[in-house]
């Protein structure tokens, strides 16, 4: 490579490159496609031997039964409390952290303290909570689970936020408030449109982390508001014969977070850059 | 003009704005944070399990019987086994993938958003996907391996004793490591490109670049990925659980697994309530360490 | 009728202590300047006024009303900000219209204030734009008329042309002159910039650390300073100060050089001061010398034109110099020259109180 004159090695480069590139799409993402196809696939192409490596015909019966047999409610289920607690995180966490950026409210004590509670490890809290639920008969139902995952999420979006609202010039908010704007209608109208693509970019990871989470999931719901991932679990035993059914469910309960993420996907690298840069 | 009046005009009309935006978001963090941790460690002093709901105070009992538990050991061996694995590796592939990405190439963004999917499923479905993966007779991976072996091959991955460990660092290594690299090209992506440029003119090669001009320059958004994932990796639960439930046995047990299963099907509450303590005092202690020692203090 | 009053107002942050005890009284109509270097609290003063800052003591009120714990958008002011404010993400009129949509303007009125507004500052062909499709000047225009479009008792400016380049300064310094006096409004200006304050104020208030050195027509301040400091900082080039020995009226330079000051002078026998001459009252020396004038022999050691004037620097009773002279007969370093000094316009100041005697 050495020898070659300077712009074709620039070619050779380019062509490792595009190499790696596709061996590491292969891995990263062939079990996905595994997990999608399994899902299409008949028993007797789950069941075979040499695997099947792409399904003759594309088959919908196994999600027809996940909704013939009511299973698929969980993804509705996982939709709403992901959907409403990531809107109460997304607005209690901004004001929050509005008031800790704009006022020092509690000084830099106060936001670390905030912060820590995002390291506090899940499973060191979920009995005594589990307990709580159960005194308040809050077990399985949706108000539960909305109040703990936007509990659960607040740490993280006031974390972002804070980041966001510091960027944002103090004299728009002078302005505003010199205009005749109350302190709430500043908020409203010139904090919340300017830090719109920080709001986005939190957004989609809150929605993310509450859709995903399991652990609190399978304690605080039975099977009113069982979500979707509590409900893959519940495929899974000593016999494979429900793969099909793992694969499907995992499937419709994997598609709402690729839309997120797709049509959000703007905000979400300059989210993940901007939280790391930020931190 | 009534004294109360004069001096309800002497203040700020705006004074509590702050507090009532920060009230709703406070309140639910005592709720669902402080207050089952407060909870907790009152009932880690009782002696509460299935049998016996005795509410009066037992001391250090519980603090005591921790140090005999060979499972809460090994549990936290077993932690620290695939916490000091798969970190490491992550990090070293998400860096070399985020250089790989490093220079613009078209469909460079295409490539990126398809090697992030990992990293946005949940990780019961990636633990899911990969029992599916590793099944010794139908799985596509010993599949795979037969094809080089030249003989069909059938480890079974999630129950033999010597493949289980490789089979969960995998899953998540496959998991976590976009999130590792779509960081680290964010960190790369911010480092001067001038200083870099001023490094090979003066002759210095690509690991002294990287040594002395890079490195400094991520270090302190590595060093947060490093914390965030070695976070994640200490309490990880959800791929155990879907991928080997902490088995063969207790093979597998991580802390979290084991906190779990005390609680939940042992019943054993002011003992779990012990253990999530001794997490937490632990957790807490290797992240302070953590922060100093990486100079994130600020 | 003032439409401002500051009484006793001090400002703390923690323990420093911004603002020391202002009293100002602005009568309506007036063009007032805060002047001062940076750290004099002008800033602070003008935005507690606004009621972006809380008063730590004293009071402010606004057209006979105190407002010293109102809200800002209760206040009847209007502000123009340093940097602009204006909201990216809204198109011209909207920034323009936002002040009156918050105060629940019908619509028919916006629009024709708006117009209104737009067409006095020239940007009515800029109405549909957003922000950042506007040059800097344009920027300061519509900030202009958001707050003009208020037609508010108070204008606050904050350092509004800043981040101009110079020759943008220069015009948009004309357009806010002449919005003054179509408006006749009373306005409040923030600046650090010496020039801006003599060509706009009706009046100046010139600050440091806090308080009002002094407070007058620009032509006052100029002309008959209070003391060394707002001596030393209005004019352009700086006033010279040479120390001197003053008796009677005689003023003796430490090379022996004796200049006649104007005015009977009661004093002790002899008196240590500093005397001030302006650059702008030395002049070439004409064949006779007017009274309440002296003439000296000098040294050119500098010559610095400035197109219309020039600038020459020469050593007069231990140190340097500046005089602004007409741009004829100019001369080389190394000349000697005669030249025309002011004396009725020089100023003593005691070195001890840098008060002028």
């Amino acid at each position: 490579m050495k020898n070659l004159p300077f712009h074709r090695r620039k070619d050779v480069r380019l062509a490792l490159r595009y190499l790696v590139a596709c061996l590491l799409v292969v891995i990263f993402v062939f079990p996905v496609y595994w997990l999608f196809i399994i899902s299409f696939k008949t028993p007797d192409e789950i069941f075979a031997f040499p695997p099947v490596w792409y399904p003759k015909s594309i088959q919908f019966s196994n999600y027809f039964v996940l909704f013939k047999d009511g299973d698929a409610k969980t993804v509705l289920n996982s939709l709403i409390l992901a959907t409403v607690s990531t809107f109460f995180a997304m607005i209690l966490g901004t004001i929050a952290a509005y008031s800790l950026v704009r006022f020092k409210t509690g000084g830099e004590n106060l936001a670390v303290w905030i912060i820590s509670q995002r390291m506090m490890p899940p499973v060191a809290i979920v009995f005594p909570v589990f307990l709580l639920y159960v005194y308040f008969g809050w077990v399985d139902t949706f108000f539960g689970l909305i109040l703990l995952y936007t509990a659960f999420n607040l740490p993280y979006v006031i974390w972002m936020m804070r980041g966001y609202i510091e960027d944002i010039p103090l004299e728009l908010e002078e302005s505003a408030l010199v205009d005749g704007c109350s302190r709430w209608a500043v908020l409203w109208k010139v904090v919340m449109p300017m830090a719109r693509s920080g709001l986005f970019a939190t957004a989609v990871f809150t929605f993310v982390f509450a859709w995903n989470e399991f652990l609190f999931a399978l304690v605080l719901t039975r099977t009113e508001v069982a979500t979707y991932t509590v409900q893959v679990t519940h495929y899974f035993g000593g016999q494979s014969n429900f793969w099909a059914k793992i694969a499907a469910m995992s499937v419709l309960g994997t598609i709402p977070v690729f839309i997120a993420v797709a049509t959000m996907q703007r905000y979400l690298v300059r989210g993940i850059s901007m939280g790391a840069v930020k931190g | 003009m009534t004294v109360a009046a004069a001096t309800a005009l002497r203040a700020n009309p705006d004074r509590n704005f702050r507090y009532w935006l920060l009230t709703p978001a406070i309140f639910l963090l005592l709720l669902v944070g402080l207050f089952p941790l407060f909870y907790s460690l009152i009932v880690s002093f009782m002696r509460i399990d299935m049998m016996d709901t005795d509410t009066s105070f037992a001391g250090l009992y519980n603090y005591a019987n921790l140090f005999s538990d060979k499972r809460l050991w090994a549990a936290l061996g077993h932690t620290l086994l695939i916490t000091v694995i798969a970190l490491p590796i992550e990090l070293v592939l998400g860096l070399a993938m985020a250089y790989l990405f490093l220079e613009k190439m078209p469909g460079r963004q295409i490539f990126i958003s398809l090697l992030i999917l990992p990293t946005i499923i949940s990780p019961i479905v990636a633990g899911a996907t990969w029992r599916l993966l590793f099944d010794n007779r139908y799985g596509p991976i010993n599949q795979v391996l037969g094809w080089f072996a030249g003989h069909p091959v059938t480890a079974l991955w999630t129950i033999n004793p010597q493949l289980v460990y490789p089979a969960i660092i995998f899953c998540e290594i496959w998991q976590w490591t976009p999130f590792m690299f779509l960081i680290l090209l964010a960190a790369l992506s911010n480092v001067d490109r001038s200083q870099t440029e001023a490094a090979a003119i003066d002759g210095a090669g690509f690991l002294r670049t990287f040594r002395r001009i890079v490195l400094p320059a991520i270090w302190p958004v590595m060093a947060i990925a490093i914390l965030i994932r070695g976070l994640d990796l200490a309490r990880i639960f959800d791929i155990i659980w879907a991928l080997t439930a902490g088995g063969p046995g207790t093979m597998t047990e991580t802390i979290s697994v084991y906190t779990y299963s005390q609680g939940f099907k042992q019943f054993e509450t002011s003992y779990t309530a012990a253990i999530a303590f001794l997490v937490i005092v632990i957790l807490t202690v290797v992240v302070v360490w953590a922060i100093r020692r990486m100079g994130l203090a600020k | 009728m003032s439409d401002l009053k500051i009484t006793g107002l001090h400002k703390y942050y923690g323990s420093f202590h911004a603002v020391k005890g202002i009293d100002l009284e602005v009568p309506s109509g007036e063009f007032t300047v805060l002047v001062g270097p940076s750290g004099c609290g002008k800033s602070t003063l003008l935005r507690t006024i606004a009621g972006l800052e809380e008063a730590s003591e004293g009071t402010v009120e606004i057209g006979n009303k105190d407002v010293t714990w109102a809200r800002p958008g209760d206040r009847d002011i209007a502000m123009v900000f340093q940097n602009y404010a204006l909201y990216p993400y809204m198109n011209v009129f909207e920034n323009i219209a936002f002040g009156l949509r918050a105060r629940k303007f019908p619509s028919a009125e916006i629009d024709k204030r708006v117009a209104n507004a737009a067409e006095m500052l020239g940007i009515g062909p800029l109405l549909k734009r957003l922000p950042r499709e506007l040059s800097g000047g344009q920027r300061q225009r519509v900030a202009i008329g958001r707050a003009i479009v208020r037609d508010a008792r108070l204008f606050l400016f904050d350092e509004p042309l800043s981040n101009l380049d110079a020759q943008l300064r220069d015009d948009m310094r004309v357009e806010i002159k002449r919005l003054h006096q179509e408006l006749g409004r009373t306005m409040i200006y923030v600046t650090h910039d010496q020039i801006e304050a003599m060509t706009l104020a009706d009046r100046i208030v010139l600050l440091r650390d806090g308080r009002i050195e002094q407070l007058g027509s620009p032509l006052d301040l100029f002309e008959r300073p209070a003391n060394l400091f707002v001596a030393s900082f209005l004019g352009s080039p700086k006033m010279n100060f040479i120390p001197a020995t003053l008796s009677g009226n005689i003023a003796t330079l430490s090379d022996g050089t004796k200049l006649l000051l104007a005015g009977k002078r009661e004093g002790k026998a002899k008196q240590a001061v500093i005397l001030g001459i302006r650059p702008q009252h030395i002049a070439l020396s004409g064949k006779r010398v007017a009274t309440g004038h002296a003439q000296v022999k000098v040294t050119v050691e500098l010559v610095q034109p400035t197109g219309s004037r020039v600038q020459v620097a020469f050593p007069l009773g231990g140190k340097s110099i500046v005089a602004e002279l007409e741009s004829r007969g100019v001369s080389k370093p190394g000349e000697k020259i005669s030249i025309d000094i002011d004396m009725a316009r020089a100023i003593a100041i005691d070195p001890q109180t840098e008060k002028v005697i």
